[in-house]
């Protein structure tokens, strides 16, 4: 009996899909030929499940301001903000997400996982309770685990299952902390904010959203779903990361209270984690300068989200709820979406294979995600090579 | 069986596709072939049933039907 023989059963998954070709969970991007395009397998492939929202990865003003900070600056901070890798980029970062807010104070973190795991850690401890959606991001989950506050979850986007649990905690309810999403990442729905603002607000709950996924997609300036629910002034906390419409890496946190600038003290998250290296800050205020200034990157978006959406409903699959930048294909088993999946491939299209445990209902899905840099040509091909991957099988 | 495992074998039963397996107290939940997100989908109506909240470290010991009725009954339920 060893340590290590748990590994054996995922040994035994891992060569299972090894015998199907390419394993889902590895496919290497030999080069990267624009934000939309990579080489795969040897040929170009669409790439239609990244989180480039915007498609900034390769925008001349972020690859540029990235090359002067490495210059100026070099290639990495060697500690932690606290200790020896606090740079002006950093605070100016900080200081331009909160003033896109309207908030005062903004925290970044090194990732986005991060991010929530040094937020609710630093929020609460033994004792406060969080109330989870039911499909929260595993960040959320394991920030509630370092913290050590008790944990009960709630149906997903169901409001009147979170407003039973904060009744039923009595007094506790007001110090309790409320976790949700913006626009979630796997069936790409997304809740109405003032539902929950409203029972929050009721039993003096605070309420924290991760818009991961919704910074620069959703929102008239892109501020994300909070913005668009117009509940900005009513939301305690929102998190978010650089990864994805910023094309970076990193996180951050922002709040309308002002305690907010004492987390730094206490999240060790933030605490013990190397700070963003400076080419990753500047190239992400670079590109949150692009977010503000060019609308016309979200309108696109949403386009090509509803062109995909509308087009794959035509062809009679099923979808998630709504028509959002993540189109989620269900497929009636585990096996019959790895084969889609590989079909996919094959065809030139790279898409997200999401099959239980971790696809939020138990079931077996194609993620699809778009970009802003995606042509209208790309986004026919995508609905055009999942007619053909879908061909004659019932994926309902 | 007890009068809140017996309620919790009802609430089980129709989350499972063979709704003629045979459960009782002691039997592994995780050996009925429940994705674990199903699993707390029980859990959350059976929270809804007796209108009690169990918190997700609890969860993580229970195994059975009984333990789950332990919980429940710990949460002030007769």
């Amino acid at each position: 009996m060893s340590l290590l023989d748990k590994f054996a059963e995922a040994a035994v998954k891992r060569d299972q899909l090894l015998e199907l070709g390419t394993n889902p969970t590895q496919v290497r991007m030999e080069r990267m030929i624009d934000a939309t395009t990579a080489v795969v397998d040897g040929k170009p492939t669409i790439l239609a499940g990244t989180n480039n929202y915007l498609g900034l990865t390769f925008e001349p003003e972020c690859i540029e301001a990235g090359q002067r900070a490495l210059a100026e600056s070099g290639t990495g901070t060697t500690g932690s903000r606290v200790a020896n890798g606090n740079y002006a980029g950093h605070e100016l970062l900080e200081q331009e997400i909160a003033e896109f807010y309207g908030y005062p104070h903004a925290m970044l973190f090194s990732t986005g996982y991060g991010a929530n795991l040094g937020t609710i850690a630093a929020l609460v401890g033994p004792g406060d309770a969080v109330l989870l959606d039911a499909d929260a991001h595993a960040s959320l989950y394991d920030g509630c685990k370092l913290s050590g506050a008790d944990v009960f979850r709630f149906k997903h986007s169901d409001p009147e299952s979170l407003d039973k649990r904060l009744r039923r905690l009595g007094d506790r309810a007001r110090t309790a902390l409320v976790a949700i999403e913006g626009l979630y990442s796997i069936l790409g729905d997304y809740p109405d904010l003032s539902e929950f603002c409203d029972v929050c607000e009721k039993y003096g709950a605070m309420l924290l959203v991760d818009e991961a996924h919704s910074l620069g997609t959703m929102g008239e300036h892109g501020r994300g779903l909070s913005e668009q629910n117009g509940v900005l002034d009513r939301v305690d906390f929102i998190v978010g990361t650089f990864s994805k419409s910023l094309g970076a890496t990193g996180g951050y946190c922002v709040s309308r209270h002002e305690e907010l600038a004492l987390f730094r003290y206490s999240s060790r998250p933030f605490i013990f984690t190397a700070s963003p290296c400076p080419s990753v800050v500047a190239s992400t205020r670079a590109a949150l300068k692009l977010l503000r200034a060019q609308p016309e990157r979200r309108e696109k978006l949403w386009q090509s989200a509803s062109k995909l959406y509308n087009g794959l409903k035509a062809l009679g699959l099923t979808l998630g709820p709504q028509a959002s930048p993540v189109v989620a294909v269900r497929c009636d088993s585990p096996e019959y979406a790895l084969t889609v999946w590989h079909r996919l491939l094959a065809e030139g299209v790279y898409t997200n294979l999401i099959i239980p445990p971790a696809s939020p209902d138990g079931s077996s899905l194609i993620r699809c995600s778009l970009s802003a840099a995606h042509s209208d040509e790309q986004v026919t091909a995508i609905i055009k090579a999942v007619e053909r991957a879908t061909a004659g099988q019932n994926t309902a | 069986m007890s009068d809140i495992a017996a309620v919790l074998k009802t609430i089980l039963q129709g989350f499972l596709s063979d709704k003629q397996t045979t459960i009782d107290e002691t039997t592994p939940i995780n050996s009925l072939g429940l994705e674990s997100v199903v699993v707390l989908e029980f859990v959350t109506d059976v929270e809804d049933h007796y209108d009690i909240n169990i918190d997700l470290d609890s969860l993580a010991n229970i195994q059975t039907l009984r333990d789950l009725a332990e919980a429940v009954k710990e949460q002030g339920v007769d």
